[in-house]
């Protein structure tokens, strides 16, 4: 093999569909189960921004919908969190740009086991409707919160605590056999399947992002399924795993001698890598668009590589800063804070690298830098305050209030979110062979950028004068009288910014079918960027994206702001003159 | 392949694969990188079940039942301490044993004798299902063990009722483990028998091959945790 | 694709069978000889080890795979062994905190079926 320089994929027949129907619905194309992996993502991602309008409502405009009881409050908290954080960030940035990015990138002509790749999202739209089934069982859907902690998830009490939390649970187990089953093609791709002279060292950093990212998932991701399992045990067949004994409304239950705690770590232990599964592949496309749309090669992109290595590995030994004040071992929280605090050093790392490869650029503010800039700032942003709750001393007084909540949406929620909507206004012109309207994406990203701070940033004061999350109601009612008028004036504001920016989303979605017959022809490389997704001999490519031959790598994906032709910049494929 | 490729310096060689183009893991093919892959992933499995075992073992306040007596198989009214789980023990190795021979046979191209072999590890497989569900059966009839505890009449009544719920759930998945197994197995064997994959170098063998003995791999941590702890 | 794959002599493959045989032999002796307390555990682990190396080293092949391979496969699990010791640890401490708040009685003895 090492000695016979042929790459696998050029010495193998391609998959060729012959219907209509495996060419566009169930294709092995990756280009195509990319875009089924992000329509059906953005599409649950707006119901789960449907529910958090719902919320804000109520809490700003208490009574103002009285159809809308606290089960229903409490089901749309767990709804919209399990949505965002795994059916629509992890789906979207794996499942459609890891499908988009990594064979083109890496110059492979589709992924390493394409059929796998086409069940992984068949499975994956499964879990989505099962989810969203929860919705017309008995009981609706679970409203224990995305966390599902025991005893309370499974116990009289809690809406949906007997079919929801079931449907919840299966989902999540289905979600992760379609996760395992599209990990393992984007692993073995990028191990196994590159190109001639592409080295992983001269891999685009959206491809490490990826790389590490699904790495994480393949190993936190069975815990997550573990303690499913155990829940369900649990619920339907009496099993005492995460339940002690407990007394329910009165009545004695069953359980006795069984471990909560041990539901947390379990959960934490996949739910902490989750965060960087979200971040990592963020980071990578943030360092990719700033370093095109910079004209300038990314500073330090080795030690960007091994960043996103060093936050993969960390990620896995501080799971428990989530569980400070849950009655753990007294002595974890010296441990989990150290660990959690030294995350913070390759994390502020990227971010100076990217700093630094803005220092003195050609800087071009075209919409996907911009949201590459929002994302950088409000990493920081929402990074520091995470200083602030990784300190057990700080942490103890501010958790379970705004102010974590305003933290992990600035820090995981919006932040890959402005990654993706960069991604995609990136990308959007290979996917489609068209660009997406400039003027409606400056407004997009100027309503959604401001919105996110008046939203979000108003949230850390409601936090340090205490306003406890997961509240059904918090306004000057005379039940909930302690707390301040300026405070529920505060979160009136923040709710008729939620909605307004909750509404201007439609422009994007707007954007992005409009432009398909009407934006402004492309051409191959509208960006002048490097990466050899730009260098396919069709846009879109083509069924196997390259011609006969793959193509040949001789250098990194950052070589801008050099004299080449009548270019600023060198693609990867072009070969090293003699001189250099 | 590792008799074309020399095994280089453990650092400079791993480097130098690590930093190589096209592949990383030399020589490999992609359905044994993905096999791997997979089985470091259900590694991560198996032992969130085991330290959930744990955790729950060692948090419980309630007695845990002695294995060695629970276990036990009465042979001519001697009570023979985990007969049983030696026998099941025995046949997974024999198994495994049988797989290795048909990964060697399948590089030899003998593909009659993969499939003989192959068909044999399925059917040895098979056995220790059929145990498992003999020795289950017993644990349930017999001892009154259940998921949520014990049965009024159990001798067991009092001990921990975790023991059979973790019991029960992790031979079980490791018995659903074994029953994929062997249908992976003859499925493999019959499409190897037919020449559906003579033009690959019958690699398939030896991934089945890793898959199997990753399932045994999994018993020898059962084994000692469950029944001998 | 072009790979010579995994061809050994037949010959340790069938000594790893026996050993496989042999060390599962000791492991069930320490049960039937009821060695107790920290031998019993340490003579658990060794062997469980031992057989478990076995099966990866030879029958999966890991002991004739490029290094590139055996670290990217060994390390990873290492996350496991620090969510082990901390779970052993922190169950310690619950079982702990049990023991001294709520009156539960840690010399309990086990009930047994067959007396």
């Amino acid at each position: 093999m090492a000695t016979v320089e042929v790459p696998y994929q050029e010495t193998v027949p391609l998959h060729h569909p012959k219907t209509w129907l495996g060419k566009y619905v169930f294709s092995q194309d990756h280009k195509v189960i990319a875009i089924q992996y992000g329509v059906t993502a953005m599409a649950v991602g707006l119901v789960a921004l449907f529910l958090s309008e719902l919320m804000r409502i109520q809490l700003a405009f208490p009574g103002a919908m009285p159809w809308f009881t606290a089960d229903m409050y409490y089901q749309s908290i767990t709804m919209h969190g399990m949505i965002m954080v795994i059916y629509l960030l992890t789906a979207f940035l794996l499942g459609a740009f890891g499908n988009f990015c990594i064979p083109l990138m890496c110059g492979a002509r589709d992924m390493a086991f394409p059929f796998v790749n086409m069940l992984s999202y068949w499975v994956y739209l499964i879990s989505v409707i099962l989810l969203l089934l929860s919705y017309v069982v008995p009981g609706g859907p679970t409203g224990a919160g995305w966390t599902l902690y025991p005893p309370q998830t499974i116990t009289a009490g809690t809406p949906g605590d007997d079919w929801g939390i079931a449907m919840m649970l299966i989902s999540l187990a289905v979600f992760i056999a379609a996760f395992t089953m599209g990990g393992l093609n984007y692993i073995t791709t990028i191990l196994q399947a590159r190109t001639r002279g592409m080295t992983l060292m001269r891999m685009p950093l959206t491809v490490w992002g990826i790389f590490i990212a699904t790495f994480l998932g393949l190993i936190a991701f069975p815990a997550l399924f573990v303690s499913a399992v155990m829940m369900l045990l649990d619920k339907f067949l009496g099993t005492s795993f995460f339940m002690p004994a407990i007394v329910s409304l009165g009545k004695s239950l069953d359980y006795s001698g069984g471990q909560p705690l041990l539901f947390q770590h379990l959960f934490w232990f996949f739910g902490h890598p989750e965060v960087y599964i979200v971040a990592l592949p963020a980071f990578g496309v943030i360092s990719d668009l700033i370093s095109v749309h910079a004209r300038k090669n990314i500073f330090g992109y080795r030690m960007m590589v091994w960043a996103i290595v060093a936050i993969g590995i960390l990620s896995l030994v501080v799971w428990a800063h989530h569980m400070y004040v849950a009655g753990m071992h007294p002595y974890f929280g010296f441990f989990f804070a150290t660990t959690t605090l030294i995350i913070a050093v390759p994390t502020a790392l990227k971010v100076y690298n990217w700093l630094l490869t803005l220092w003195r650029a050609n800087i071009r503010l075209t919409v996907p830098m911009l949201w590459a800039l929002a994302f950088v700032l409000t990493f920081i942003v929402g990074g520091i305050t995470g200083l602030f709750l990784g300190n057990v001393i700080i942490d103890i007084p501010l958790s379970d209030t705004y102010f974590v909540v305003a933290h992990f949406h600035m820090v995981m929620g919006v932040s890959p979110i402005f990654a993706i909507f960069g991604g995609i206004y990136h990308w959007y012109p290979k996917l489609s062979g068209r660009m997406l309207n400039d003027k409606i994406g400056l407004l997009h990203f100027y309503i959604t950028f401001i919105g996110t701070y008046l939203i979000y940033f108003p949230m850390h004061y409601l936090g340090f004068i205490g306003t406890p999350r997961r509240y059904y109601e918090t306004g000057v009612t005379e039940v909930t009288g302690f707390y301040p008028q300026s405070a529920h004036d505060l979160n009136v504001f923040i709710t008729c910014v939620a909605l307004f920016v909750g509404v201007s989303q439609l422009l994007f979605v707007y954007n992005l079918i409009v432009s398909l017959k009407k934006g402004k022809k492309a051409g191959d490389n509208p960006w002048g960027a490097n990466s050899l997704e730009w260098r396919t001999p069709d846009t879109p490519p083509g069924h196997g994206n390259w011609g006969e031959r793959l193509p040949t790598v001789h250098r990194w994906a950052y070589d801008f702001g050099v004299s080449h032709g009548d270019q600023d910049h060198i693609p990867q494929d072009v070969p090293k003159q003699k001189s250099n | 392949m590792s008799e074309t490729l020399d095994k280089e310096n453990i650092l400079t060689g791993t480097a130098r694969d690590w930093s190589s183009d096209m592949t990383t893991f030399k020589g490999v093919p992609w359905g044994k990188a993905m096999m791997w892959i997979f089985l470091l992933s259900d590694t991560f499995i198996f032992t969130c079940f085991l330290t959930g075992y744990m955790v729950v073992r060692s948090t419980t306040t309630e007695p845990w039942p002695v294995p060695s007596e629970v276990f036990a198989l009465s042979v001519g009214g001697v009570a023979v301490p985990l007969l049983l789980i030696a026998i099941m023990t025995f046949v997974l190795i024999t198994s495994s044993g049988t797989m290795a021979m048909a990964v060697n046979a399948g590089y030899r191209r003998n593909k009659k004798l993969v499939f003989w072999l192959m068909a044999a590890t399925a059917l040895l497989g098979a056995t220790f299902v059929g145990m498992q569900v003999f020795e289950w059966s017993k644990l349930i009839l017999e001892e009154g063990i259940r998921p949520w505890g014990y049965t009024d009449d159990s001798h067991l009544l009092g001990n921990a009722p975790q023991f059979g719920a973790i019991f029960f759930m992790v031979t079980g998945f490791h018995g659903l483990h074994v029953s994929i197994g062997v249908a992976y197995l003859l499925i493999v064997a019959t499409k190897v028998l037919r020449g559906k994959y003579d033009h690959t170098n019958l690699e398939i063998v030896e991934i089945t091959g890793l898959y199997w003995h990753f399932v045994d791999l999994v018993w020898v941590f059962i084994f000692a945790f469950f029944y001998l702890w | 694709m072009a790979t010579e794959g995994q061809q050994h002599p037949i010959k340790i493959y069938i000594l790893i069978w026996l050993l496989l045989f042999v060390v599962s032999f000791f492991s069930y002796m320490v049960d039937y000889l009821e060695f107790e307390g920290m031998l019993r555990w340490t003579l658990i682990i060794i062997f469980m080890f031992l057989k478990a190396g076995y099966i990866v080293a030879v029958f999966m092949h890991m002991q004739w795979e490029r290094f590139a391979l055996i670290f990217g496969i060994l390390l990873p699990p290492l996350a496991l062994v620090v969510l082990i010791l901390l779970m052993a640890v922190e169950a310690d401490y619950a079982n702990a905190t049990r023991v001294q708040y709520m009156g539960a009685d840690p010399t309990a003895v086990p009930k047994s079926p067959h007396h």
